[in-house]
């Protein structure tokens, strides 16, 4: 873990929730990193510092994204909402080791995000499709509650069709009634699903999801070895 | 035989059990000084493990400002400012 300095690239509005944030490394210009991973932003001048799972993928080294839910209004919010292009910010990284292990003995990877948990997993699944061309079975659950809220839907579409071992559902909790998709929570999803063998499961998202899901697994058989979790709070 | 013990720095970290959320960016930053407990509570492992830099980089990094920096030679607190904890 090493300090940086990056500035401001690009700002993307995806909704009215969820923005995107674009920083370029500008000292030193190279971050090596793992997908998973999170950075620490010093956000006030006082020295607060938040936490943010990196978005993109790790073969961009001069770079990095963060994907933020602005509507709490906390301090980091705060300062990225007011942060202009150019800006110069105080970054660690990387940190964490919420990872995809390389020899981690499972067929099948199943992600199960909500809100803005599905950060890290953007990251670990393109990096595992992508650069390091897993064969084995992805699944990501993602739940949200409206569908105005989701984002990146081009992206996983795109990766659906494209990767014929990837498997995208969304899952909302207050669906419309056009929605043909999954409704409720992501833990109704997964035990509408058939739970798939020997899987491997990646949880991110609220305290209690993870609190759920993992009793919810355990109970089903699945070692504690094969939950790997991140909390965001 | 007298031994000697040594410090790196002089600042003293603690943790308020009570404020911490299992957030682990202190231990994340500095984990030769802090670590989760059973309870996935933070707590000091050693004071010595890290520079005083990164003790305070860790207490900074508590979302909730549960860790306590003290500087040993003055009595001053040095994180979180005060009438901000």
């Amino acid at each position: 873990m090493h300090k940086y300095i990056a500035k401001l690239e690009e700002k993307l509005q995806h909704n009215v929730k969820y923005t995107q944030f674009s920083f370029e490394l500008i000292k030193p210009q190279h971050l090596e990193f793992q997908a998973g991973q999170y950075v620490s932003l010093k956000v006030s001048n006082k020295g607060e510092r938040r936490s943010y799972s990196i978005c993109s993928t790790p073969d961009n080294q001069h770079q990095f994204d963060l994907i933020l839910d602005l509507s709490p209004g906390g301090l980091g919010s705060q300062f990225l909402q007011q942060l202009e292009f150019g800006e110069e910010v105080e970054v660690l990284a990387p940190m964490g080791q919420f990872l995809v292990p390389e020899d981690l003995p499972a067929d099948h990877l199943v992600f199960v995000a909500t809100g803005s948990g599905i950060a890290p997993f953007k990251a670990m699944i393109e990096d595992q499709l992508r650069n390091k061309q897993d064969q084995r079975q992805i699944t990501l659950h993602w739940g949200m509650r409206h569908p105005e809220d989701l984002f990146w839907l081009d992206e996983w579409e795109k990766l659906d069709e494209t990767f014929i071992n990837f498997h995208f559902h969304p899952v909302l909790s207050q669906a419309p009634p056009a929605w043909t998709l999954c409704r409720g929570r992501v833990i109704d999803c997964l035990s509408i699903h058939a739970r798939p063998a020997n899987a491997a499961y990646f949880l991110c998202g609220n305290q209690t999801m993870i609190a759920d899901v993992s009793r919810l697994l355990i109970g089903q058989g699945v070692g504690k070895e094969l939950i790997l979790t991140e909390k965001f709070y | 035989m007298s031994t000697q013990t040594k410090q790196i720095g002089k600042y003293k970290v603690e943790v308020i059990r009570d404020k911490c959320i299992s957030a682990a960016s202190c231990v994340a930053i500095a984990p030769k000084v802090f670590a989760l407990d059973e309870a996935e509570i933070a707590i000091i492992v050693s004071q010595d493990g890290h520079d005083d830099e990164t003790k305070l980089l860790a207490a900074q990094s508590c979302p909730t400002m549960a860790v306590i920096v003290t500087n040993t030679e003055t009595g001053e607190r040095v994180w979180p400012p005060q009438g901000e904890d």
